[in-house]
């Protein structure tokens, strides 16, 4: 990976046209460094889950510009033809809910990025085990996810975020349906896998609990994010 | 790469099998309509093939024996026998009645056949227990789907009949068994009237004074005797020499005798063409009704299936899975839906179904591979709809929720 | 792959799916068109055939007398009834005479007027006589004319003539009388023969044709059974052979018999042989005439040969065979038959071998190519 996280500039996204037009996103500018996690906050219809589904390359922006690592991918325009497999290989997604396919064990859910890429199977599980090594579900690599914890649930979600080492991590809401003890334990999970595998974080939320922990944070609102310092509280 | 579809149907095995398993049973009843409409025109065909004719020699302008009633002298066959290519020619007289023996009775078909050496064309071909009819009367061949058994006494009008051997899949073109019968007595027992009609006609040809002159003795007994005289068949049966071709026979009994002759080919057109045609045609609508409510049914199991992974398709989409692969998701478990179904359908229509159907229930297997495509199309086509509402999820869907 | 839960998932889909698939294996090939068809096989036998014949017919009466008067004439009175055993000259019953009687007094009458007839011709004929024997005796004394002789002799003649005529018609009379007098006995109905009642036509009253039976009779002893054969099966019909009769009254009751003869005409248009079958013991209680028996004739017993079972032989392309298993696959195997048994037993005289063995049952017609499966004997309650 080659860390250079991700930048935003001039981000701007129209819905509709003519009267009903509305502006979505007016000008986002957004930076986020390799091993940084970062908060997006704003009230509901403030923009984020748009801005959310502009980076994460599933909806279209209207101008700006996007750059992931050292590649422009948006610059009043798609500049990668193939965004599934942009999404695949260089965005890690993290939801709300976990999302596991139920139907895989936990190991083929995260190693599935890794061969939807092209990646022999043996290969894929072996780094899906690695990661689970590191967030410390190894010992539920055969389990299926409906038998899961929730913690561990998003453990294993946050694992397939990160299998194919994205330069960005985009979490949307990654500890709503968590009590606080463990909506900090995800955050320090994610802090920990940040700095691990150099990937910038964006955390969506509007978690009170969680928004102290970050050393910095987007505030959007009407479409426009204001920068300002978080208080970088640590997570013990 | 894994097979995403059947680790989906792994997950989920039971439930998948058990839809599998109704499907298959829908499937089965399709495969058994389309074994009784087989089964209705291997009917039509057994009789012509069990009867062991190349020609049929009916009453001018019907198209007896079986179709249509045909009644000619039974002494015309001498005069067949002996036009040349003509191997050998029998009487034969058919009549569909009920056949009693002891408590209940028996629909059945009554072939009269000609006595005479081994391979007499009308006789059983094969038989499946017994022996054939070795005395002029009173001993009948029957189909074991009459039930009877050898030994049974049957009663056939006012006679009784003695079991002596059992056929197999010899019926009438209505399905009906055949119960064979020498005949002299299927004659008897076609014409034959009942004692009641008999006597009042006696009474009847005794009060006409035409007949009944006390000036000639014996007048009323003649009338009597030639009314209850009877000496037609249904159908002389002909098998032509080899080497003869059939259709010159044919054309030279018709021209010299004066009687319509029907080939094989043409008698299988008659019972299966006419009449068989209705039946046939509605079997064959409620077998095209059947698939498309199969189909439907495949679609809507399909579809559900689909429905109930749409937010799995959408992060599988989000996180980058081809379309090709999601197609395949889907359209993998159909087919092994469908496969599951066949191979269920199959299964019940030959062991649980066909057994049951009081007719004669014919499963070919070309039907059955016909029967596996079309599952298997059907399966693929149905599968479409699940497909387009599959590509319509939005991976932004799984965003933002 | 080796994890737990997918173990025990294709284990369920082994439990689950192999039956399935087993039985959908066994079930496209073992059922259908494609299933073997199954045949049972038997071996020739060695032994000798009673051949048989069997025919049907009814119980009728060798002889049938049919008593009547011999002119028109009203029944008086009929003296037996349907059923009563009569003898030999008993009277059964009497016609009405009538003026028979009284024409019968009539004769008597006119024999007695021709008798005085005759008694005055011949009167005439002696006194006639002796007149021509004195002029004779005159004209020899030559005291009469010749003349007066020939006169007398003529008129001698003239009364013997007379008087033949007078006695020829007493004779005419007597036998008119005579005739009448056996006409009026013929009013009675006697019985020609020992017999049995079995129709009474008329009753008392009725006037009758001359010929028409008033009363039947049938000799119970010459019952016999007329059976029709068809001629199909008729060979080697003769007089003499034992024969089995059964009545259709008595299904359980085998009586023995005899064929009394083969009729020299046989029935052109049931294609039939007549044959009269006679009880070596009459019944008792008689059967009815026109009684159903069926007749089985026993033929005499051929020496042993190769014997099958009659269904083994079938036609195939138009000849007579039996088809055989060699080598797990069937031939058909061309044979030529002899005599066959009631019983369902065939002679071969060609074409087989005693112990080969033949198909004698299989499920559906066979042919050369079919898959066979032998099997001892046929389960029917299979499709």
């Amino acid at each position: 990976m080659d860390g250079k996280g991700v930048r935003i500039e001039g981000l701007k996204k129209r819905y509709g046209s003519g009267d009903t037009a509305v502006d979505a996103l007016r000008g986002v500018d957004m930076q986020v460094a390799p091993g940084e996690v970062v908060g997006l906050v704003g009230p509901s219809g403030s923009g984020k889950s748009t801005l959310l589904k502009c980076l994460g390359a599933v909806i279209e922006p209207t101008a700006g510009r996007m750059i992931l690592g050292d590649e422009i991918i948006y610059d009043d325009g798609w500049k990668v033809k193939d965004l599934r497999a942009l999404r695949r290989d260089r965005i890690g997604f993290i939801f709300q809910a976990p999302y596991l396919i139920p139907f895989l064990d936990v190991t083929d859910n995260v190693a599935l990025l890794p061969m939807l890429a092209g990646k022999p199977n043996p290969e894929a599980r072996s780094r899906a085990i690695e990661l689970f090594q590191a967030l410390d579900v190894e010992h539920r690599a055969k389990a299926m996810p409906s038998q899961l914890s929730g913690g561990e649930q998003q453990r294993v979600a946050i694992a397939r975020g990160l299998v194919n080492r994205p330069p960005v991590i985009l979490a949307d809401e990654p500890t709503a349906p968590l009590d606080s003890e463990r909506a900090l334990a995800v955050i320090r999970i994610l802090n920990d896998m940040a700095q691990q595998f150099e990937t910038a974080i964006i955390v969506v939320t509007h978690d009170e609990k969680i928004i102290p922990t970050f050393k910095r944070i987007y505030h959007i609102r009407d479409g426009v994010t204001y920068e300002e310092a978080g208080e970088g509280r640590s997570i013990a | 790469m894994i097979s995403l579809a059947g680790r989906d149907i792994m997950h989920s095995l039971g439930k998948f099998v058990l839809t599998g398993m109704g499907l298959g049973l829908l499937i089965g009843v399709t495969l058994s309509m389309a074994g009784i409409y087989r089964g209705l025109v291997d009917d039509g065909k057994a009789l012509l093939e069990n009867s062991g004719a190349d020609l049929w020699v009916v009453q001018q302008d019907t198209i007896g024996p079986y179709a249509e009633a045909s009644s000619i002298y039974s002494d015309v066959w001498r005069g067949i026998r002996s036009m040349p290519g003509v191997a050998r020619a029998a009487n034969a007289t058919y009549f569909t009645m009920q056949v009693r023996q002891g408590e209940r009775d028996v629909r059945a078909m009554v072939a009269g056949i000609t006595a005479g050496e081994l391979g007499t064309p009308g006789w059983p071909p094969h038989l499946i227990a017994g022996r054939q009819i070795t005395r002029g009367h009173y001993e009948a061949v029957a189909d074991f789907a009459t039930g009877f058994k050898i030994g049974d006494r049957l009663q056939i009008r006012r006679n009784y009949y003695t079991v002596v051997g059992l056929t197999r899949r010899m019926v009438s073109s209505g399905g009906d068994p055949i119960v064979f019968i020498p005949l002299k007595d299927a004659q008897e027992a076609q014409f034959l009237k009942d004692n009641d009609a008999i006597w009042q006609q006696r009474h009847r040809t005794a009060a006409n004074q035409a007949f009944n002159r006390p000036q000639v003795p014996g007048l009323l007994d003649a009338v009597i005797a030639s009314q209850s005289t009877n000496s037609y068949v249904n159908a002389v049966l002909v098998q032509v020499e080899p080497g003869h071709d059939v259709d010159a026979v044919a054309e030279s009994i018709r021209r010299w005798k004066r009687l319509t002759v029907y080939t094989r080919s043409q008698m299988e057109e008659i019972l299966v063409g006419k009449m068989i045609a209705t039946s046939a045609k509605q079997i064959g609508m409620f077998l095209a009704i059947l698939s498309l409510v199969s189909a439907a049914i495949v679609a809507f199991i399909i579809y559900t299936l689909t429905l109930g992974k749409i937010r799995e398709i959408a992060v599988l989409k989000l996180i980058g899975t081809k379309n090709r692969t999601i197609v395949g998701l889907i359209m993998q478990q159909a087919i092994a839906l469908g496969v599951i179904g066949f191979v269920v359908g199959k299964i019940t229509a030959t062991l649980v179904m066909a057994p049951i159907f009081p007719k004669y229930v014919l499963l070919q297997p070309f039907d059955s591979i016909i029967g596996f495509v079309v599952v298997m199309v059907i399966c693929m086509l149905s599968s479409i709809i699940s497909i387009r509402a599959a590509m319509k999820v939005d991976p932004a869907e799984a965003i933002g929720g | 792959m080796k994890r737990f839960p997918i173990q025990k998932r294709t284990l369920v889909m082994l439990v689950v799916l192999l039956p399935l698939l087993a039985l959908f294996v066994y079930v496209a090939l073992r059922s259908g068109t494609l299933a073997p068809v199954d045949v049972a096989v038997a071996k020739v036998e060695n032994r000798a055939i009673a051949p048989a014949l069997f025919g049907i017919g009814t119980v009728e009466a060798g002889y049938t007398y049919k008593i009547g008067p011999t002119f028109a004439a009203r029944v008086k009175r009929l003296d037996v009834q349907v059923g009563d055993h009569v003898r030999s000259g008993q009277v059964l019953g009497e016609m009405d005479p009538i003026d028979l009687d009284a024409r019968i007094r009539a004769q008597e009458a006119a024999l007695r007027r021709t008798e005085a007839q005759l008694s005055e011709a011949q009167a005439r004929h002696v006194y006639a006589q002796a007149q021509a024997q004195r002029y004779e005796k005159l004209m020899a004394a030559r005291t009469t004319s010749e003349e007066i002789v020939i006169t007398k002799k003529n008129e001698q003649q003239v009364a013997e003539a007379s008087m033949n005529a007078a006695r020829e018609e007493s004779a005419r009379v007597f036998a008119e009388r005579e005739a009448l007098i056996a006409q009026r006995q013929s009013l009675s109905l006697v019985a020609p023969a020992d017999g049995l009642v079995t129709l009474r036509n008329v009753e008392p009253g009725t006037t009758v044709v001359a010929g028409q039976a008033v009363v039947e009779l049938i000799d119970p002893k010459s019952l016999w059974v007329n059976v029709r054969f068809d001629q199909i099966h008729a060979n080697g019909l003769a007089a003499d052979l034992p024969a089995q009769i059964v009545l259709r009254s008595q299904a359980d009751e085998l009586r023995a018999g005899r064929i009394l003869r083969v009729e020299p005409l046989a029935d052109t248009v049931t294609e039939e042989t007549l044959a009269k079958v006679v009880f070596d013991q009459i019944p008792d209680p008689l059967p009815a005439v026109g009684e159903l028996a069926e007749v089985t004739v026993a033929l005499p017993a051929l020496s042993a040969g190769p014997v099958i079972p009659n269904a083994a032989v079938q036609r195939y392309n138009g000849k007579l065979g039996v088809w055989q298993v060699k080598d797990g696959d069937l031939q058909f195997t061309p044979v030529t038959v002899g005599a066959a048994d009631l019983d369902g037993r065939v002679q071969v005289r060609e074409g087989l071998k005693v112990d080969d063995q033949v198909v004698v049952y299989s499920t559906k017609v066979v042919n050369s190519r079919s898959r066979i499966r032998v099997v001892d004997h046929i389960n029917r309650t299979k499709p």
